[in-house]
Parts: C-alpha cells; structure tokens; sequence
C-alpha cells in the first residue's frame, strides 16, 4: 500500500448476515428436517401435509414441475450445487431429493423484526439492507483500550458475540457477521467464515484475507466489470490492487477506474445509514406458462390487476405512497423491459395503481410472449405527511349502488 | 411544393374539432400530428389518438392538387389562433418541412409522412343505426355524462352505456354511487345493442354536437361507434365489458317522496356546502312533517343549516349524501321542479322531473 494506514481504525463496521435465512426459518418449524437438503421457493401447493400419525410428508424437489426458482437453498442443499436464483427443475436435476417448502414471506418478516431488534436492543445504530442483512455502526461501543494494541480486538469480539447470541436467543436462528474499519471490508468478510462465523479485521489484514479474494466479491463489480478485468489479466481482489490507478481510469472511465482502485485496498468511506426511506415497492410475478398479451388478455389482465391490489396492500401496510407507477415485463426471450408513468397526483389505492400500470403497460411493446409482469411505485412519500385530501382513499362512509351484488 | 391558401378560420374551425382528441404526450409522435388532405376542392383534416378518431373537412375555393401531410395539431392550432381573425394563410411543403406564410410571419413546422399515419380499422358485427337531432342528443349526454366513473378499476364504468331496444334509446352513466338514466324515443324500431362509449370520446361528443335540429347518425356496433354529424365523423372504440345491469338499482317506488323547486333546493345545497367536509363533502338531510332541514358541518365545528318547506307527510327521515352527487344533477337538469323519492336512511334516492319518465338519477346514501 502507498499511503500508511492509520494504526487505530477510526470506525468499526459490522455486516451481519442471517445465515441461509428462509431455509433456517422454515427448519424451526419442521425441525425433523435439519441436516437435510432444503430448498425454499415452490408454491403453496407444495406446503408439507400432515399424515394420521402426526409425521409430516414434504414435497421433493424431483417431483417438481414448473419454473419457480430458488429462494434459499439449505447449507446441505448447497452441498450439491444448487443455489439461490436456480430454476427449480435445474435443481432437482442436482438434488433430487432435497425438501421443497414454499415461501412463507410473512413468516420471514416476523423473524427478520425478531432479530432486527434483537441487535437494536445492544447497537441502534443499524442500517437496513434487506430482510436478512444489516450493517451496524459499532465504533461508540468500542472500548478505548480497543482502538489501541489490545490484541486480537478482544472488546470489539465480545460486542459482536454478545449481538450473535442475542440474535440466536431472540430467534433460534444464526447469522454470520463481520467487522472492519468500513462497510465494503465487512462485507467482504461477514462471508469468509459462514454460516455462523465472526471475522474481524483491519486495514493490515487486507492483503491477507482480503486481496486472494476474486474481485468479482466486491460489490459493485458485476459480470460485465469481471469479465473486461478477466481480459485484461486480473482476477482476484489483489491483482486489482496492483493496478495502476491511471491505468484503470484510461480502461474503465476516471469514476469506476478511480473507485475499483479504491476498494481494492478496502478503501470505503460510506456511513452506517440508519434512517433511509425504500426508494420502491414492487411486486412481480411469473407465470406458470408463458401469457401473450392479446391471447391471454383475461388471465393476464387478472394477475395485473391482483399484482396491483398487493402493491396497493403493501403501500398502505408501510403508509406510503406513490407518484411514480412502472411496469416490468420479461419476455419469453428473458429480455427485461420496464416502462414508468408519473401521475399528477399520490397514489396509493389499487385502482389508482391499476389505472397508471396500465398506462405505463400501453407503452411497452406487447407483440411478445411474456413470462414475467412487476409492478413497481416509486416516488415514495410518507402517507402521513400528506394532506389528507391529496391521498386517494375510498371514502368508506358512502354507500355503494348493489349494481354487483348477485341477485 | 405549394399547398393551399386559405382564410384563417376556414382551417382553424375544423382543426379545433379534430385536435380536442389530440394527447399532450404519447408514446407514438405521429399522434401529435393532425392528416391534412387536399382532394379536388375539399380540404379533409383527420386526428386520432388510436382509441378515438375525429375526421372532418372544409371546402375550398379552388380545387387544389391532391397531397397529403401531417404536422403538429398543436402548433397549428396555436399558430392559427394567434394570427389576426381576417389573415390569409398559405401552406407549402418545402422538404420535410412545413412553411407557413401569413402577412409578415412566417413558421416552419416539421412535418411526418401522410402515409404513416394510423387510422382506425372498420369496426365488426351487426350496425344497429339510430338518428337523433343533435342538439337532443347533447342534452341527452349532458344529463348523465357527470355519473361517469373517472379511471375506475371496474374499467367498463369509465364510459357511458349506449343502448338501443326496439324504439328506444337509452344512455345510462354509473361510477357506483349514483347512477343517471336517460331514454327518448326513437321514430323507428331498431335491433336491440349496446356499447359503452369511452369516457373520453363522451366528453368530445357533447363538445362537438351543435344546438341544432340537424341529425346525428349513431351507428353502434360490437366494437365500435361512429358518430356522424355536420362534417364531422367521430369513430371511437367501445369499452369492452359488461356493464353492469343498472335496472334493478332504480329503486321501483320508494315510498316517501316529495316535489321541490330545482333552483330552491339547488341554491340552499350550495350554501350549505360551503361548511361541509372538504373531503367527504357530507350533508344531513332531516325530513319532518313538510319540512326539509338541510345540515353541513365541517371539521373545524362550524354548521350551516337550510329550511325549505315542502309538502310532506312521509316517514320522519335522518339521511346523508355528498353534497357534489347532489349538485351535480341539480346543475344539469333545466326542469322547474324534480321529485325526491327515498326510502329510509340506508336506501337510495330516487330523483326525478315531475311529469317525465325519461330521466332517472339514483344516488345512494352516505353515512355521516
């Protein structure tokens, strides 16, 4: 490194990781299943049933029909190669008789609260990342003696187990974390010693535990940015480093060439961000066969609409709402087409996100077959900081004419 | 190439009825754009936004040769208008560009090939054709097009139910709290249809149609209606769905009623209305022994009360309404007097005009 590295960190940065966490959810409810395959991602047809004798029978993943992919897959599943994102049909292949429970969104949630409070509870100062993921800021609980020559940072470990064993206590469950002078380090290194694992480390550690790391690793370089770095000779985290700065600004532009340049000697700078609004709600889903917009106008315009009442549903659980309705199609050819409407006013009700979804929908070219629909708000507000007026809502004390009861 | 010359209002007049349907911003530039065609000594102007087309012509001095060019329907438009009322305007075509020469201004617009501008295909099934005056259908429209549904879920209520049933014609507007009805009887006996008009084509309906006794033609089939009136043809694509059936929500004889000055009853909910709830826009309706008491309050406390004497001896009645549904109809109907039949506090309201069976206006209750 051609800057000296200060001795003390100045931050310390956890990354906390549940550990395979919907399949762990899913393993607390059929304990019978531990230390097999599992994988999470059928549908509710595939929830396990319950024989006379009590016992519980579980679909296999060989007996699986259709194109669901894989939501979580088991440490024991992983085992043969099947992971998250994998089609579930290319996994049975893998693993034929691994488990296959469907998804019990509702379920995660509670356990992601659970244990989001749980380290809450030890570090507030927490940064969301996901259902499953959070960054903790732990530098004002760091014991000053930390910061200096203690070794191997005995008081920053003992906050780290302490929030390890709360989360286990609070949820059954486990979780991977990992600390560093910043977010990008703790990242890297929450994944090092999975599952249940706890790596800590520093500036000094980089090129040990850091650079034999592929740079694909980093977040940030996706499969486009790997492979122009694989043609040009650099694979791993290290032989990033070893770049020269100049070099990587004249082959990746002065922005990217001047932050690959950075993160490769796990330079990071961002903060712990504890207050942040989602920037979009969206719902998706694909279908069991692919849908031709004319052909299957009905059944497509019947999960449009179902997409957007859950949407809607979502919006007004988390007391938002929307200025900005988009549509995502996935095409049978897998390409991904978006197209967005902004409305002249905050939408939040189903209707008003059918209404604009299915503008923003005229717009994208339908001759194709479709395999996926999303539908996505964006332009979020707090709800409550609305005038009231602004916000559509059914106005629950008018009566309604019986024009669609049944007679 | 030289086009045409022709007094400002001979090409403004006929712009401004094809370009109400013309969107601000659509996916499809052409769409912005208004067909202009010079065949003999017709000028034919043409606009769509691939729901609605308006086409309609004007009739030049001197037969001109025959060429066909879109330009913007907007900027033509705007030009025109601000261009002194008596200017002559001459149009030629220079490349890809439009010049437009009046007096000492002059404007190029870019122009998009004629030949690339859509139009509606021909529309399939049975023709059922009814022929009204113009001026009969516009009130016809105008007293129920305000019950329309605007970007509903239930899409099929963004629009206006066109039916047609032996001899008679009936157009019927519901978004699920109020409904209005209207039917007029027709000189000859039709095959029963029906359509739901898009709200839009609606609204550019009762703008087009004149105060006349001339004709309109209403040729409505499975997938289509065409509207044919003066010079203008309005072929629009209907909604497709099923209306739902609005006969069994006029309720048949609710037994209290009473008959009251339409402007009276007009003028008091519209005093009232100033202190009702801006959102919920709620007002009492007490009913004792030939007394009407009208009650708004809103969320700061303050009341307003109205006392209308009328001629009563129903049930004592307790009953909301939002104010807007009520006034609606009252601001669109030109009769002295209508009839208020209701029920009891839960119950739909009947509106009627005395004396008349054709217009019906049921408005459901709110709970205040």
């Amino acid at each position: 490194m051609n800057e000296a590295e200060p001795k003390v960190p100045s931050r310390w940065i956890a990354h906390l990781d549940m550990d395979a966490f919907y399949a762990s959810v899913e393993l607390l409810r059929y304990p019978e299943l531990r230390g097999k395959p599992v994988v999470v991602g059928g549908r509710r047809a595939h929830a396990p049933k319950t024989l006379p004798d009590g016992s519980r029978r579980f679909a296999l993943l060989h007996d699986y029909a259709g194109r669901g992919v894989i939501t979580t897959a088991t440490y024991e599943a992983r085992a043969f190669g099947v992971h998250s994102g994998m089609g579930l049909m290319k996994a049975a292949a893998l693993a034929p008789d691994a488990a296959l429970l469907p998804a019990d969104f509702d379920q995660y949630r509670k356990y992601s609260k659970l244990f989001k409070a749980a380290v809450r509870a030890i570090a507030p100062q927490i940064e969301n990342r996901g259902i499953d993921e959070i960054y903790i800021d732990l530098t004002d609980l760091a014991p000053a003696d930390d910061m200096g020559d203690a070794e191997p940072h005995s008081g920053i470990r003992d906050i780290a187990m302490r929030i390890k064993s709360s989360v286990h206590k609070a949820t059954g469950l486990t979780c991977s974390i990992g600390v560093s002078p910043n977010k990008l380090l703790s990242k890297l290194c929450s994944e090092l010693e999975k599952p249940n694992g706890l790596t800590i480390i520093t500036m000094a550690d980089v090129p040990g535990r850091i650079w034999p790391l592929p740079a694909s690793k980093i977040n940030g370089i996706g499969p486009k940015a790997s492979e122009k770095l694989a043609s040009l000779g650099i694979k791993t985290i290290g032989e990033l480093a070893a770049g020269d700065e100049v070099w990587l600004k004249q082959n990746f532009g002065a922005n990217y060439g001047a932050w690959l340049h950075r993160v490769a000697h796990g330079r990071d700078e961002r903060p712990v961000v504890t207050h942040s609004e989602p920037k979009s709600i969206s719902r998706e889903t694909t279908f069991e066969r692919d849908l031709h917009a004319r052909h299957d106008r009905e059944e497509l315009g019947k999960l449009f609409t179902r997409l957007c009442e859950q949407l809607a549903s979502d919006l007004q659980r988390k007391g938002y709402a929307a200025k900005t309705i988009g549509v995502k199609l996935r095409f049978d050819d897998f390409r991904i087409v978006t197209r967005v409407l902004t409305a002249d006013t905050w939408i939040q009700d189903a209707a008003g996100i059918r209404h604009w979804a299915g503008r923003a929908l005229k717009k994208a070219p339908l001759e194709q077959k479709l395999r996926l629909l999303g539908v996505r708000a964006e332009n979020l507000c707090v709800a409550d900081a609305l005038p009231r007026e602004d916000v559509d809502q059914e106005q629950h004390d008018q009566l309604t004419l019986g024009l669609f009861k049944v007679p | 190439m030289k086009l045409l010359n022709i007094e400002r209002d001979t090409l403004l007049k006929p712009l401004q009825a094809v370009s109400g349907i013309v969107e601000r911003r659509h996916t499809l530039p052409i769409l912005s754009n208004v067909l202009l065609e010079i065949a003999d000594s017709e000028l034919n102007l043409l606009a769509t936004d691939l729901e609605i087309q308006v086409a309609t012509k004007a009739s030049l001095d001197k037969s001109a040769n025959a060429q066909a060019i879109t330009v913007s329907a907007r900027k033509l438009q705007d030009i025109l208008r601000s261009l002194p009322d008596a200017a002559t305007v001459s149009l030629e075509t220079q490349e890809s560009k439009l010049v437009l020469r009046a007096g000492k201004s002059r404007f190029n617009l870019q122009m998009l090939p004629a030949e690339d501008f859509p139009r509606l295909a021909q529309g399939t099934g049975e023709v059922a054709t009814v022929s009204v005056a113009q001026k009969n259908l516009k009130r016809m429209l105008q007293l129920v097009q305000y019950a329309m549904a605007q970007q509903d879920i239930r899409y099929y209520l963004n629009g206006l139910l066109l039916l047609v049933d032996a001899n008679k014609l009936t157009l019927v507007a519901t978004d699920g709290h109020r409904l209005a009805c209207i039917s007029a009887t027709l000189d000859e006996k039709q095959p029963r249809a029906e359509a739901i008009l898009p709200r839009k084509a609606v609204l550019e309906l009762v703008k087009l149609l004149g105060d006349t006794d001339d004709v309109v033609e209403l040729q409505i089939q499975q997938n289509q209606v065409r509207s044919h009136f003066g010079s203008v043809d309005l072929l629009s694509k209907v909604v497709d769905g099923k209306f739902p059936d609005f006969t069994r929500v006029i309720p048949s004889n609710p037994p209290s009623r009473f008959v009251i000055t339409r402007t009276e009853l007009q003028q008091a909910l519209q005093r009232a209305s100033i202190l009702s709830n801006e959102k919920f826009r709620g007002v009492r309706w007490v009913l004792t022994k030939d007394m009407l008491r009208i009650v708004c309050t809103n969320a700061e406390q303050e009341e307003a009360e109205e006392e209308l004497e009328i001629d009563y001896s129903g049930e004592p009645l307790d009953i909301g309404f939002n104010v807007t549904y009520l006034l609606d109809v009252l601001n669109n109907l030109s009769s002295d007097q209508v009839e208020c039949a209701l029920g009891d506090a839960n119950s739909s309201m009947l509106i009627t005009v005395p004396g008349d069976e054709n217009f019906k206006y049921v408005v459901m209750p709110m709970r205040i």
